[in-house]
Order: structure tokens, then sequence, then C-alpha cells
């Protein structure tokens, strides 16, 4: 792996707390001295938010268009007519 | 207890498993919500987001099946459904979002959301597999089309890096727009 993509998996092994203990003094050392990293670890830790709310997202489109096809195909009409008689005494 | 695993490894698995689910705990959620007074429109929201919680948790523990899965699916939408109803008595947020959410960051986080679903989908598919499916490398090597585990967590940390690299110039320039 190229050194760029090293310190990116350092840096995730920071903050997921997976280092080993030698290699986590040797990067907290680093990361007194050198801004560019700690510059580098902010964005890091916002890239996983980003990814976790982009995949929620993702997974409730697919959540979604499974009712769709429940709600509205052929194939699921049984089923559909049981949920509608559960609403419909009102 | 009888284990079994759910294959979540493409969007045609996940879809045939979400199916799955609604046909056998959405009926009993859907009953249970009725005699609450709760509508059909209301049953679909709480069932969906329970269906969220129960699915981070199931990534979380290698999406390793117990047998009472339902009832814990179930349980996860009943607690929805009276926490909601516990909130409603003191407030009700607008469209599920609340003061604290709607700061500048969360307006710039949509931005860049919206950016990366167009400009960095395949990158941002892939790290899904990674972070949130939790999904084991072999299966994402497979699935992507890569040689194998090491040429896979290679494309991880190369897209990790331009995600990182997207999102820290959007930020800042959306903060300087907000400015």
């Amino acid at each position: 792996m190229r050194t760029s993509l090293l310190e990116t998996e350092q840096i995730e092994a920071h903050l997921m707390q997976s280092a080993e203990p030698g290699d986590a003094l040797v990067f907290e050392a680093r990361l007194l001295l050198d801004p560019d990293l700690k510059d580098k670890m902010f964005w890091q830790q916002k890239t996983y938010s980003i990814i976790r709310q982009y995949s929620r997202e993702q997974l409730r489109g697919e959540i979604e268009a499974a009712h769709q096809k429940l709600f509205n195909d052929r194939q699921h009409i049984g089923f559909r007519q049981k949920i509608a008689r559960l609403f419909s005494k009102k | 207890m009888n284990e079994n695993k759910v294959i979540v490894k493409t969007a045609e698995n996940r879809e045939k498993l979400f199916i799955a689910l609604y046909k056998s705990v959405f009926p009993a959620v859907a009953k249970y919500l009725s005699k609450m007074g709760g509508t059909f429109d209301e049953a679909k929201d709480i069932f969906q987001d329970a269906l969220v919680a129960w699915y981070e948790k199931a990534a979380s523990d290698g999406f390793v099946l117990r047998s009472d899965e339902k009832a814990y699916l179930f349980g996860i939408s009943k607690n929805l459904w009276l926490k909601k109803h516990r909130h409603n008595t003191q407030y009700v947020p607008l469209d599920g979002f609340d003061a604290e959410s709607e700061d500048h960051g969360q307006v710039s986080d949509s931005k860049i959301l919206n950016f990366l679903k167009t400009a960095g989908k395949k990158c941002m598919d892939l790290l899904r597999s990674f972070y949130y499916d939790e999904l084991p490398l072999n299966d994402i090597a497979e699935t992507y089309g890569f040689s194998g585990v090491r040429s896979a967590t290679v494309q991880k940390y190369k897209c990790l890096e331009k995600v990182r690299e997207t999102v820290k110039q959007k930020a800042l320039t959306y903060e300087d727009f907000l400015a």
C-alpha cells in the first residue's frame, strides 16, 4: 500500500482504538508534531459519520422499495388485504 | 437456540430479507398498533424505523440470527410506538428533526451527502459494505470483483481517502457560503 493509504489505515486504527499499544504511542506522538495528520484525522472522523448517514439513507430506500412491492404487486394481494382489514374497523 | 445466517451481500438479498420480515412480523405489529389507535401510515413508519434499528444490530452481530429474532423486531416496534407517544404529550418534532439537528453542520452534511450520492456512489457503496453492513472481507472482494481480500482492503482505503478529501473540501466550501 502506498504511504498515504497506510497513514489512512493508521488513522482508522487510532479512531477505532484497534491499534497495538506500541503503534498507538507512536501515532499519538506524531499527532502532537504533525498538524496535517491531526487535520486528516478530524476529516476522517467526519467521513465515518457521513458514510453512516449515507448507508442509513440507502437502507431506508431499500426498505421502502420492499414495502412498495408488497403493497403494489399483484402477487402479494393476500398480505395486503390482511393488513387492510386491521385498519378498516375504525 | 437455533442459529442461522442471513445473506445481505446485495440489494436483491436485502430486498428478499425485508419482504420476508415484513410478511412474518408486520401483521403482528400492525395488529398491535391498530389496537393502540395507530393508523396504517404510523404502523409503516414505526416498522420501517424498527427494521433499520434491527438491521444495524444484526450487522454488528455478523447477521447470525437467533430463533427469537421476530419477537425482538416486534419488541423494537412496540418500544418505538411507546416512545413516540410519550414524546407527543410534550412536543411534536417537525418531520423527525429536532432543533439540534437543524444547525449549520447538518445543512452542510446533507449537501455533502447529495454530492456524494451522485459523484461518489461507487466508493460510498463499497464503504457502506465495509462499515455499515460490516460484511466479511471475502464477501466484499467477491461482490465487487476484487482479486482478493488484500485488494479489497487497498480499495477501501483509497475510497476512504478520496471521500475524506471531498468531505473536507465541500464542508469548507459550504461553510464559506454560510458565513
